[in-house]
């Protein structure tokens, strides 16, 4: 069934308060496409479902059309709709067991709708309710029980086969597998997939973007009431372009990610919009988006801006002026006036040389705003180089380097404070990195003294110690007097993360900030400084010689060997299956194990790889020629090798890469 | 690291003892006028007179209050040390920050002069100076700390290129710190203990060449000093004064140099793995 949904508002009114749960929605879904419908509670999905059913209360006002197989259906009477209902489109609501009535048997309930819908007898429509079940592998004795005789499972697996008993060309699942255990919910998914096989019309409104991400052909991410992105399910949680699908994707516990849970800030429950006397005396219509922290005023939205930009860590004050449409962009397409995340940093074929030394080679890095890109490799390897350069400390021999869309070069020259004020870098010694002559104050206020951002003692006071609350230290006098050797190093690294946080920057260069920390001080810097990215939108260059942590804390993984990036990609999928085969020794050893070639050698090749002496799968041409950049699965990884341990994933679909604009990848290096 | 070192000083007897001495001597010469009960130009009192009640060190040769030409003399004495000691300092740390900043040409040309300058006796440029043009004794301690600032200007020198590679150097830089911010906040503070020790040789350089200079009668005659108390006691030394007329600015000047020169050995001692360590 082709399903058009044009420009579809619902609103609950409520005396003077109008709930807006759906605004202007655009959906189309076709036949043999699973659709998938994500986005936080309260952010319309189930009312967008039961808008396909017809089921919204009496007290909903709807506008727009919605058109099923060109019939149209808003406004339809309820007469119109019991003719679709069941036979056309079906629907799994959630919350499995409080859909059963209590007091008759799962098997009668099942073939109800065979009864009222299909005008068969009562026999025949056991039968077949009795073949629907036992293909959802219930048993006979299961199926003649009494709802609350029956686990969540099996009740979740009598519903969908209650669903699909009509065979409907269309199918609206709320939440089918929400609280099954992982067993049942394969098993789910698969049933989902066959009827999607049969060229059913499928809607999958879901918290859970793994299966979202996996099943879904389109993806639909809706935010109070409106569409934020569309975008190809496999795009879900490896490439969003809006903030809040990333985000969204950063707070889902995926099996696919190692990163900690992240988290969206702020919080929105729900839109309402309302009218009442204002403190001048006017009465004003107006909407509010409101959430746990929310006060009545602050709350109030701006009539026209984004809805996401109180919570959207890349805001600028013109989200809050501009009413956004969604745009194409590639694959997606987006309703964000920036065009989605944007590119914080882009470097494009630096280079770094001292004397004969090639410290980094030519290299290419874009990392995008809000995202964590850890460099790891050995001492040596060009970490550091690269690190500096993109902080703008070090000056690349070659190549370009753009800052949010500025040159970043240029922007050096012309006016470097303001730019400083916008990097904040990290050091690996926290002992060394402050001067022993400076108080803790001194310490924190000093970017602000530099830069002279702020006018008189007093603001940069106050800027100061919500720096430091900011990184969970003492704000009291006492400690703002207190010199470096008086603090230990997890309290001291917190003061330079302070430092390099104050002057409020977008970008911040960690390089190997907790490697002189202990293991329970590293985690609780590496969380603080996880937590201060959710707030505050942080974009992390962070190297890093320890795979463990970057796993955890990395969007975004990249290897460097030699001053050369050899592979780069996901960090879930270069920790799983990494396509270099240094890549693949780094991992063995960070968990433990012996490699079995002696890792280093005393003159690697000049023109070849370096790599190549102790590689087990090192062909002639490794000695001889550096190999060129392979992109593999949509230009999301790259590596360079001339044998990689693999080229591409099996489920990546080499076609569509290219033409994407908004590409996370790296370039050719 | 301040408390360290500072608890260390503490407990070192060379700068206690150092500073004990050097504090009663600096006492005594700044407020000599006040101390001495006579003017020491004074020429009234009946020559060679033994020390009594009234006279604490008795009479010279010329008539003149021994004890107050003493604390004259002393107070000139670490005047001098002082003003050369500080000057030298002055250029020094000028010198060798200036070397270490702006390196190359600068650098080259600066620490040439000053091998040439060590390369040349002080004493003989000061006792031709002295001799042909007569200057006065604020002149002489300014040709002297011209002449000594040499080997401050290298450990500041050396110090400086070492600390302008430091982290938070580095990170000062970052934020968008000028020149002369990274300068006068971070390095010249740093270098802090070095400045100490090299105040505290050239100040004892320049007492001992004072005291040697108008022992020679170098300076002003009518200046007073302990070198030329000595240079008038010794052809008297027969006459049993010595005890009361040469032996006390013997004593003083020894007493002088020798607080100077603990005070400089003890911080010497307290900074100087730190130096070691960073060069």
């Amino acid at each position: 069934m082709n399903v058009a949904m044009d420009h579809w508002s619902v609103i609950y009114r409520e005396k003077e308060h109008a709930l807006l749960a759906l605004d202007q929605v655009g959906l189309h879904l076709f036949p043999g496409r699973i659709t998938a419908l994500v986005g936080e509670s309260g952010s319309g999905k189930t009312t967008l479902g039961k808008s396909l059913m017809g089921l919204l209360p009496g007290s909903a006002e709807t506008k727009g059309r919605i058109r099923l197989d060109g019939q149209e259906m808003a406004g339809a009477d309820e007469a119109a709709w019991n003719k679709i209902r069941w036979s056309k489109i079906a629907m799994l609501f959630q919350n499995g067991p409080a859909n059963l009535n209590p007091v008759h048997r799962v098997l009668d309930q099942v073939a109800e709708p065979l009864l009222q819908h299909a005008l068969v007898s009562r026999a025949e429509a056991t039968a077949e309710a009795e073949k629907a079940l036992f293909r959802m592998k219930l048993s006979p004795d299961q199926i003649r029980r009494f709802p609350h005789e029956l686990s969540g499972g099996e009740i979740q697996r009598a519903l969908l086969a209650m669903t699909l008993i009509l065979e409907p060309p269309m199918v609206i699942l709320d939440e089918p597998t929400a609280a099954l255990d992982a067993m049942t919910k394969g098993f789910v998914s698969r049933i989902i997939l066959e009827a999607r096989d049969q060229g059913k019309t499928i809607l999958l409104i879901t918290h859970d973007l793994d299966l979202a991400g996996k099943m879904a052909d389109e993806a639909v991410v809706l935010y109070l009431g409106q569409v934020m992105e569309t975008l190809p399910g496999k795009d879900l949680l490896v490439n969003p372009y809006h903030p809040y699908t990333l985000a969204l994707g950063r707070s889902y516990p995926s099996m696919e990610m190692h990163r900690d849970l992240g988290g969206i800030r702020g919080d929105a429950f729900y839109r309402i919009a309302h009218r009442h006397p204002e403190r001048n005396g006017a009465v004003r219509p107006h909407t509010h988006v409101i959430g746990a922290e929310t006060a009545h005023e602050d709350g109030h939205l701006h009539p026209k801006g984004c809805l996401f930009q109180s919570r959207c860590t890349q805001s600028i004050p013109v989200c809050l002026e501009k009413g956004v449409p969604l745009m194409e962009a590639g694959h997606h397409r987006v309703r964000c006036l920036r065009g989605g995340i944007a590119v914080q940093l882009e470097l494009q074929q630096v280079e770094k040389r001292y004397g004969n030394l090639t410290a980094l080679g030519p290299t290419d890095l874009r990392l995008r705003a809000g995202e964590t890109f850890c460099l790891v490799g050995e001492t040596g390897s060009g970490k550091t180089t690269l690190a500096m350069i993109a902080a703008g400390i070090l000056h690349p021999d070659q190549g370009h380097r753009r800052f949010e869309g500025r040159d970043m070069d240029h922007w050096i020259r012309e006016s470097y404070r303001t730019l400083a004020g916008k990097i904040g870098v990290i050091y690996q010694n926290p002992a060394d990195a402050v001067s022993h002559r400076f108080s803790v104050f001194d310490i924190v206020a000093e970017p602000l003294k530099i830069q002279k951002r702020y006018p008189d003692k007093e603001s940069i006071r106050r800027r100061v110690l919500e720096v430091l609350s900011d990184v969970r230290l003492p704000t009291e006098t006492a400690f703002l007097q207190r010199y470096p050797h008086e603090l230990n190093m997890g309290a001291l690294q917190r003061v330079c993360i302070a430092r390099a946080l104050v002057s409020g920057p977008t970008l911040l260069v960690a390089d190997e900030p907790t490697s002189s920390l202990d293991p329970s001080v590293q985690a609780k810097v590496l969380k603080r400084i996880l937590d201060l990215q959710i707030e505050k939108g942080l974009t992390l260059l962070f190297i890093t010689h320890d795979l463990g942590v970057a796993r955890k804390i990395g969007d975004r993984l990249g290897v460097l060997l030699a001053g050369k990036l050899v592979e780069a990609g996901p960090t879930a999928q270069v920790m799983r299956r990494p396509a270099h085969p240094y890549t693949a020794l780094l991992i063995e050893s960070a968990r433990g194990q012996i490699p079995a070639a002696s890792a280093g050698t005393n003159a690697p090749p000049v023109t070849g790889c370096p790599f190549a002496p102790t590689c087990h799968c090192a062909g002639k041409d490794c000695l001889t020629r550096f190999p060129e950049t392979t992109r593999m699965e949509k230009d999301r990884r790259l590596v360079r090798c001339h044998y990689p341990l693999h080229s591409d994933s099996p489920g990546a679909d080499p076609g569509a890469s290219g033409s994407d604009e908004m590409k996370t990848g790296l370039g050719a290096g | 690291m301040r408390l360290d070192i500072r608890r260390s000083l503490m407990n070192d007897p060379w700068f206690l003892s150092g500073a004990l001495l050097g504090l009663v001597l600096a006492f005594l010469a700044g407020a000599g006028p006040w101390l001495a009960q006579y003017n020491p130009h004074d020429m009234r009192f009946p020559p060679f007179t033994p020390p009594s009640s009234d006279h604490w060190l008795g009479i010279n040769d010329g008539g003149m209050d021994i004890f107050s030409e003493l604390l004259y003399g002393m107070r000139n004495t670490v005047w001098f040390g002082l003003a050369t000691g500080v000057s030298a300092l002055c250029i020094g740390v000028l010198v060798g920050m200036a070397c270490a900043w702006f390196r190359g040409v600068t650098d080259q040309v600066l620490m040439r002069l000053a091998e040439i300058l060590l390369a040349i006796p002080a004493v003989m440029i000061l006792i031709l100076a002295a001799a042909f043009f007569r200057p006065s004794s604020w002149m002489l301690s300014m040709v002297l700390a011209a002449l000594s600032w040499p080997t401050i200007a290298k450990a500041v020198r050396a110090q400086a290129l070492v600390v302008r590679k430091t982290l938070h150097i580095q990170a000062a830089r970052q934020m968008g710190a000028s020149g002369g911010y990274i300068l006068l906040r971070h390095m010249v503070p740093e270098l802090f203990p070095l400045y100490l020790i090299g105040f505290a040789a050239k100040a004892r350089m320049a007492m001992f060449m004072e005291a040697s200079l108008s022992f020679l009668g170098l300076f002003d005659p009518s200046r007073k000093s302990l070198g030329m108390m000595i240079r008038y006691a010794l052809p008297y030394y027969y006459l049993d004064i010595w005890w009361n007329w040469l032996l006390p600015p013997i004593f003083c000047l020894t007493l002088l140099i020798m607080s100077v020169t603990f005070l400089a050995v003890s911080l010497e001692k307290v900074f100087d793995p730190r130096l070691k360590e960073a060069l």
